[in-house]
């Protein structure tokens, strides 16, 4: 119950009972695919990363989340480690589909958010979609992405698997669009084995025009 | 016969279905709720023997969840106040606090209870809370959870004997076992756990009587859940739907109206006029005050502005203070509507003018001056802010604008 912003989804799909559910949004799990070490283009294809080692994609042809800004990928599966990216999200969109007479919201985007605007945003995601009990910010810092002013969040969060899990995001807004690389994993070990992995995929991301 | 096993597909499925069949009990009244449990009860029948075996190891892996709040002070508070209004069991019950932001509180047929953070939150004083606790308590002292389940069985409900033996055995397999908040999350526990109305109405029954007795105002009960189907209604408006049953205990039992109405007759019944009650809000106050901030940041953050409104507007009652205003301005700031990020600005504007405000109502007043073009206002904002959490993790940021 949790993970990467389309396992959630499907996740929350395969437990009716949910309080998170989509209402019947969508059909379930897809399969992956192979992301080999080399420059690919991610989400819309308005970002381009250079892996240094191999990904899985998490396939977006069968997955319920048909947000073309948003992609994931992972290396040991979802629960245990998820790498997500935002690419070109306009103002007024989400980060995930939702319905819209769900009691609890994902906020929208919108293109005049901070990055504390944006964190808090990616809080409530957690909060609201992937199961976190208890989300504790770590550090908010100004950080240069893809040769913009933007910042680095880290984060832990305690899930309702009693896991806790670590994150690191890294983005900014640009033209009013949202981009991010989001890693997140569990604390105790596959967080920082993927770490110097998603630090290679967020330097090297470039924006293509 | 016909009316009970009716009454529990309500329970099941439908609550319009029981409205539109008018089923109108008759109100139990409180003096006719005599404990069914004594002191240092134990089962003596086999097949209780057996589900206090099961509920034995649930609570087990419950005790030792993460998900627990396990502050020494509150848990001591809460433990007193089932020792207060249990009965005869007073002190066998158990309680345990977790964290889960729902109005909810569980009973287990052993006598140990969880209640979540976010029953808490919405408690206005000790007796609202001590009534949740009584009601609690009254299923444990009437023997609720084997008597529902001899009543399945005689009745050879197929599918009910199924649910409730799916529940049991999920609990000796590690199916549910311990994992609390995924109980809660996707009903599990509801199924297990919810009562015909008749047993609910006893309950509610038993709870007003151990409410008077323990000295706290008989009505606090009826408050509570009109505050519940207050929030309920304003949460399912602001989507532009009707009110659901949800996954609050309270919030699945038939006709909330109806049974409100009865537990108002019941305090009437039970209060002694001219008696002066004390409902204990300087207590309650002080025993969730290491937590209340957490409390609200962990509704409002769910984003579900009809019932963050709600429940601050009912806590604000009792008077509006910095906590509580710039939790407001939280609503609208993640109701993110047209107009909301003006609301939102006034509102932080408005807390930092409270002596109690906390350091993130200047952060993110700053961070509204700053996006109003005001970068003068906003840097005094957001110095005061690192004044007073110089080591808030998101400084190294909020330094970065001051340059």
């Amino acid at each position: 119950m949790r993970r990467s912003i389309i396992f959630v989804v499907a996740a929350a799909l395969a437990f009716p009972g949910c309080g998170t559910g989509l209402g019947g949004e969508g059909i379930g799990f897809g399969g992956y695919s192979l992301i080999r070490a080399r420059s690919v283009e991610v989400g819309d294809g308005s970002v381009v990363v250079t892996p240094t080692r191999e990904w899985n994609r998490v396939s977006s042809t069968w997955s319920i989340d048909d947000i073309r800004a948003v992609e994931d990928w992972t290396l040991n599966g979802s629960s245990l480690d998820s790498l997500s990216f935002v690419t070109g999200l306009k103002g007024g969109r989400y980060i995930i589909r939702q319905s819209k007479r769900a009691a609890q919201q994902v906020p929208k985007f919108r293109s005049d958010m901070t990055a504390p605007e944006v964190t808090a945003m990616l809080e409530s995601f957690y909060r609201v979609k992937a199961g976190t009990i208890d989300f504790r910010t770590i550090g908010l810092s100004p950080r240069q992405f893809m040769g913009y002013p933007g910042f680095q969040f880290d984060f832990d969060h305690l899930d309702t698997d009693e896991v806790w899990r670590r994150g690191r995001s890294v983005g900014a807004v640009i033209d009013g669009r949202l981009y991010l690389v989001l890693l997140d994993g569990t604390r105790s070990h596959y967080f920082n084995a993927a770490l110097p992995d998603f630090e290679a995929v967020a330097n090297s991301a470039r924006l293509q025009r | 016969m016909m009316l009970s096993r009716r009454a529990l597909l309500a329970g099941g499925g439908g609550l319009a279905a029981a409205l539109s069949a008018g089923v109108a009990d008759a109100r139990i009244l409180p003096s006719a709720m005599e404990p069914l449990i004594g002191p240092g009860y134990k089962p003596t029948d086999r097949d209780e023997i057996g589900l206090w075996q099961q509920m034995g190891r649930v609570e087990e892996e419950l005790s030792g969840s993460n998900l627990l709040i396990k502050d020494p002070a509150l848990n001591s508070y809460l433990q007193g106040l089932i020792g207060k209004v249990g009965g005869p069991a007073a002190k066998d019950m158990r309680i345990y606090l977790a964290r889960i932001p729902e109005f909810n509180a569980v009973m287990f047929p052993t006598g140990f209870t969880v209640i979540f953070s976010g029953l808490l939150l919405r408690m206005r004083n000790e007796a609202q809370l001590a009534g949740v606790i009584a009601h609690e308590s009254g299923h444990f002292l009437r023997k609720h959870q084997i008597r529902q389940w001899r009543d399945m069985r005689t009745k050879t409900d197929v599918f009910a004997v199924l649910a409730m033996g799916a529940g049991v055995a999920g609990g000796a397999a590690g199916v549910y076992t311990g994992d609390l908040a995924r109980l809660a999350e996707l009903g599990t526990i509801l199924s297990l756990f919810r009562y015909n109305r008749t047993l609910e109405a006893e309950a509610d029954a038993m709870g007003v009587r151990l409410l008077a007795a323990a000295g706290y105002a008989p009505n606090a009960m009826a408050e509570t859940w009109d505050q519940l189907i207050r929030e309920l209604d304003t949460s399912a408006k602001y989507r532009r739907k009707k009110r659901d049953r949800g996954y609050s205990l309270f919030a699945t039992h038939p006709a909330p109206e109806s049974r409100m109405a009865d537990l108002r007759l019941s305090a009437r019944d039970v209060t002694v006029p001219g008696r002066v009650y004390d409902d204990g809000r300087g207590r309650y106050l002080q025993a969730i005050a290491p937590i209340r901030a957490m409390l609200l940041d962990d509704q409002v953050k769910l984003n579900d502005p009809g019932a963050s409104q709600t429940i601050i507007e009912t806590l604000a009652i009792d008077g509006w203070n910095g906590l509580l205003r710039f939790h407001e301005a939280e609503i609208w700031r993640l109701r993110n509507r047209a107009g909301d990020d003006t609301r939102a600005a006034s509102g932080y504007a408005a807390a930092v003018g409270y002596g109690d405000a906390p350091p993130d109502a200047w952060r993110w007043h700053g961070v509204m001056l700053q996006k109003a073009g005001r970068a003068a206002e906003a840097k005094v904002a957001y110095s005061r802010y690192l004044a007073m959490a110089p080591n808030a993790p998101d400084a190294p940021y909020i330094r970065q604008l001051l340059q």
